[in-house]
């Protein structure tokens, strides 16, 4: 699998370098709707536009963990869109699963834990996979995330002492083998390279030019996400000026080469929070889950306050709006 | 000296009273009862116990436990958030962090742990979350803790339906032979606190809670249990002043009792 040919344009294409001023902190659909149409072949889309890269049948690692940090904006994009038979790669996570197998546009998840934590068990994933309408494709955490190494660094596996003696390894031998060393004879598990073609992950900031700041720092597993993917879709709270990346270069996460779409999406990890400028949402899990005892007020939670609103804006109203983005904003100092 | 305590409350204190200033520690998912106690021994008699709140927030010190025990909720107080993914699987593989707890929707007699399928794998009866990072660190870390909100016959089972975790593997050596550290210490139920028998590695009854017959351990637990070897002890009751730090200051909202429903 690979990305699609569109996005192999768009990786080599020209690009132009627009002044960052014009576009600001402000929350700017505008901005992007003007960039992409002075900028056809730059990095800048909006969440609809970005959606349109994925083709189906690709193999899409989302970014985050649990509750934090999930590119949701964009999932919600997707999710509309209706693209199907998607491989998710999600090493830890919840709602984004949730959201794009209830749309119906999963065929297999890759994954080492799929809950919604506190709140419960992840019900449209679970009923999926015991329905047998979706794969799972189980990892341990680390075993996982060696596969994306391995992917990341074009080796043949990576070895690790995780998942020794447990039936994870007989679930996929391929993939995840255990083998001894010739000179010591040790048992390890060798995980051999898994690669992705979009990595979609959730930042701060980002300039035109696809350099993204994690603000304050990474903690997530988002960077090894991305240096195993072929292309990555990064949504961020804001597009910041270039320079004020070339004035502190210690704060960049990603490079700009590693970047290939940047979307301007605020609060675009809501539900889910984004350290530390908000926190998840605790009352639209609770709703979430409550509204899943029974499928018709289940359908109706995902049409009025999930998959119906036109933008994201009109879904962060159906949420709640200023009230709750107030409530689980955070006061940092 | 003692008060009126629930069975959380026991249950948080028995484990709180295993950790010491060597306990270097972090937390996975819905670990409300191991991150109450790792926050009690600190307050108590460790005061130098290493956590990482969520695995990320080194030191945390937060006023509330949140919904969510891999959220940023739980990380106010931390002097370090760990660099990315690498900085926590480097210090756990080394074993500077030293002392992990799990749990599963089923446990064997050896502390092995399934939270991946009920029923057959192919086609379960119930999806269960799944391993999430229990099956690595069953392997890397040395000190294992096991608890339960639940012990009847479905949760303590003779075979597992999926081994998701690693505790002592098959018993004995097993762990030895694959290269692995240390192994499960204990395990607090809700009814009794067991350890593992030196050699076989199989669980046996270290106490039994107030209220509770050993009877009604062996009743509720799906695996043969070795005969007790005389009287078997009633679990140290919390102090009063256990119960207030927890109360008061560790968990004054009650998330713990998010695993007791």
């Amino acid at each position: 699998m690979h990305a699609s040919p569109a996005l192999a344009t768009h990786r080599d294409g020209l690009r132009l370098d627009l002044s960052d001023a014009s576009f600001g902190t402000a929350f700017s659909d505008i901005a992007v709707r003007r960039m992409t149409a002075l900028a056809p072949e730059g990095k800048l889309r909006s969440l609809e536009a970005a959606a349109e890269l994925v083709p189906d049948g690709a193999t899409v690692a989302l970014g985050g963990l649990s509750m934090n940090s999930a590119p949701m904006a964009f999932v919600r994009a997707l999710a509309r869109r209706g693209v199907r038979n998607l491989t998710l790669v999600a090493i830890v996570a919840g709602m984004p699963v949730e959201w794009l197998v209830a749309a119906g546009c999963v065929r297999n998840v890759i994954s080492g834990l799929v809950s919604l934590e506190g709140f419960g068990l992840a019900p449209r994933f679970r009923a999926a996979v015991q329905a047998g309408e979706v794969e799972i494709e189980e990892y341990s955490e680390h075993t996982l995330i060696c596969r994306l190494q391995a992917a990341a660094y074009r080796l043949p596996y990576m070895p690790t002492k995780a998942g020794l003696g447990t039936d994870m390894l007989a679930l996929h031998p391929e993939t995840t083998r255990e083998q001894h060393d010739p000179l010591t004879g040790e048992p390890y598990v060798a995980c051999t390279p898994l690669p992705v073609d979009f990595a979609v992950v959730h930042a701060a900031a980002a300039d035109s030019r696809g350099n993204v700041r994690v603000d304050p720092k990474l903690v997530w597993m988002d960077a090894e996400l991305i240096k195993a993917a072929a292309a990555t879709i990064v949504t961020v709270e804001r597009i910041a000026p270039h320079s004020s990346f070339v004035a502190a270069p210690h704060l960049t996460t990603y490079p700009r080469f590693a970047v290939d779409t940047v979307v301007e999406a605020p609060w675009g990890a809501y539900p889910t929070s984004c350290f530390p400028r908000y926190r998840y949402d605790g009352d639209f899990f609770r709703a979430y889950v409550a509204a899943h005892a029974d499928p018709a007020t289940a359908e109706t939670f995902w049409q009025e306050r999930i998959a119906g609103p036109e933008t994201h804006a009109a879904f962060l109203d159906a949420n709640g709006g200023a009230g709750t983005l107030l409530a689980i904003a955070r006061r940092t100092t | 000296m003692s008060a009126d305590w629930s069975i959380d409350e026991l249950m948080v204190v028995t484990l709180a009273r295993e950790f010491t200033n060597e306990t270097r520690a972090f937390n996975g998912a819905v670990s409300f009862v191991p991150v109450c106690a790792y926050l009690l021994a600190r307050r108590t008699h460790a005061p130098d116990l290493v956590w990482a709140a969520s695995s990320i927030a080194i030191d945390a010190d937060p006023p509330a436990i949140p919904e969510s025990t891999l959220s940023d909720g739980l990380w106010d107080g931390a002097a370090m958030l760990s660099n990315s993914a690498y900085d926590f699987w480097s210090y756990a593989q080394s074993r500077r962090y030293n002392t992990f707890a799990f749990r599963g929707a089923q446990m064997d007699a050896y502390g092995n742990v399934n939270n991946t399928v009920i029923g057959p794998y192919e086609s379960p009866k119930v999806r269960l979350p799944g391993g999430g990072g229990m099956a690595d660190l069953g392997c890397m870390i040395p000190l294992i803790y096991l608890w339960s909100t639940t012990h009847d016959p479905r949760t303590f089972v003779e075979r597992l339906d999926f081994r998701s975790g690693l505790g002592w593997g098959d018993g004995g050596d097993h762990r030895e032979r694959l290269g692995l550290p240390g192994g499960p210490q204990l395990c607090v139920t809700n009814l009794c606190v067991f350890d593992f028998e030196p050699t076989t590695k199989r669980m046996r009854i270290r106490s039994v809670h107030s209220g509770v017959t050993v009877q009604q351990v062996v009743e509720a637990t799906g695996f043969e249990l070795p005969p007790a070897d005389g009287d078997v002890p009633e679990t140290d009751p919390p102090s009063i002043e256990e119960l207030r730090i927890l109360r008061e200051e560790v968990d004054p909202t009650g998330a713990r009792l998010r695993e007791f429903r």
